[in-house]
């Protein structure tokens, strides 16, 4: 299994053996296939981070992020979720590098 | 270690959320039609109504040739959400200038994505947008051909009843 990308709070893994993703947080790893990734993305992608600091759309300054068909959820204050679409853009950077990197091999 | 995002997405990433975006522009666009539809049938203008119905459904087709193209690549299209739809126009000329408005709006927008697309070498997605391109030409000169009629008849209750009954012939 290789990292992919590693953060602060985040980790993503892929494992070629079984041709998925992991992506682990401190307190879980969920296994995921590369449609689940994508539409990982689009949630987190689709996070107004404007809200977080307006106060009238967004009291709590926490997002409840569900994934993976609703099988998990991520509770996330502002800082984790600057982070995670950090994280998500990278992850997919690095993806998109991937080919280069064969390549260079 | 294995590149698995190609094999199992044969599009850009990137030009997938544009196309996504533009999943939501056909379908705003078919909304918006509807809205010119109806507001012709309330007006009794029922040429401009029927060919209006007739874009609403095309621009919805447009929408599901996108939507497909996306996910038959492995890719994710998402259902938009439709939102500002305008229902008051002041004349039939009005409602034209609209459609036409959005339609160059789409074209610009198909245009960027072509752009882009050149940018990341997808060269699939440029081949498929050709057909938008060459579409949305056609879309225009027929909005524009119903203004040309505008400008040649003016906007009296008369010649707009007349324009309405030619409108499917401009």
């Amino acid at each position: 299994m290789n990292i992919l990308n590693e953060s602060t709070y985040f980790t993503m893994r892929q494992c070629d053996l079984k041709r998925c993703f992991v992506f682990e947080t401190a307190h879980k790893s969920v296994k995921l296939t590369f449609c689940q990734l994508l539409a990982l993305r689009n949630k987190v992608n689709a996070i107004n981070l404007c809200a977080h600091f307006n106060e009238e759309e967004h009291e709590c300054g926490i997002e409840i992020l569900l994934f993976k068909n609703r099988e998990h959820v991520l509770i996330l204050d502002t800082y984790q979720v600057i982070a995670l679409k950090k994280f998500m853009e990278d992850t997919f950077s690095i993806l998109e590098c991937a080919p280069l990197a064969h390549l260079s091999i | 270690m294995k590149d698995l995002m190609r094999q199992k997405l044969g599009i850009n990433v990137d030009i997938m959320d544009l196309l996504n975006k533009q999943i939501g522009k056909e379908a705003h666009a078919s909304s918006a039609y509807l809205a010119m539809a109806s507001w012709c049938d309330q007006n009794a203008l029922n040429g401009s109504a029927e060919l209006l119905y007739e874009q609403a459904a095309e621009e919805r087709e447009h929408e599901m040739k996108i939507f497909h193209y996306i996910n038959d690549n492995g890719g994710t299209a998402t259902s938009p959400e439709v939102k500002d739809i305008f229902h008051d126009y002041s004349s039939l000329e009005e409602v034209y200038e609209t459609a036409l408005e959005q339609e160059i709006n789409v074209t610009k927008s198909i245009h960027a994505i072509v752009k882009k697309c050149r940018q990341v070498d997808d060269y699939r997605t440029e081949k498929f947008l050709q057909w938008f391109i060459d579409e949305q030409m056609e879309e225009e000169k027929k909005m524009r051909d119903i203004l040309d009629l505008f400008e040649l008849m003016g906007g009296s209750p008369l010649s707009t009843k007349f324009i309405d009954e030619r409108v499917k012939d401009a």
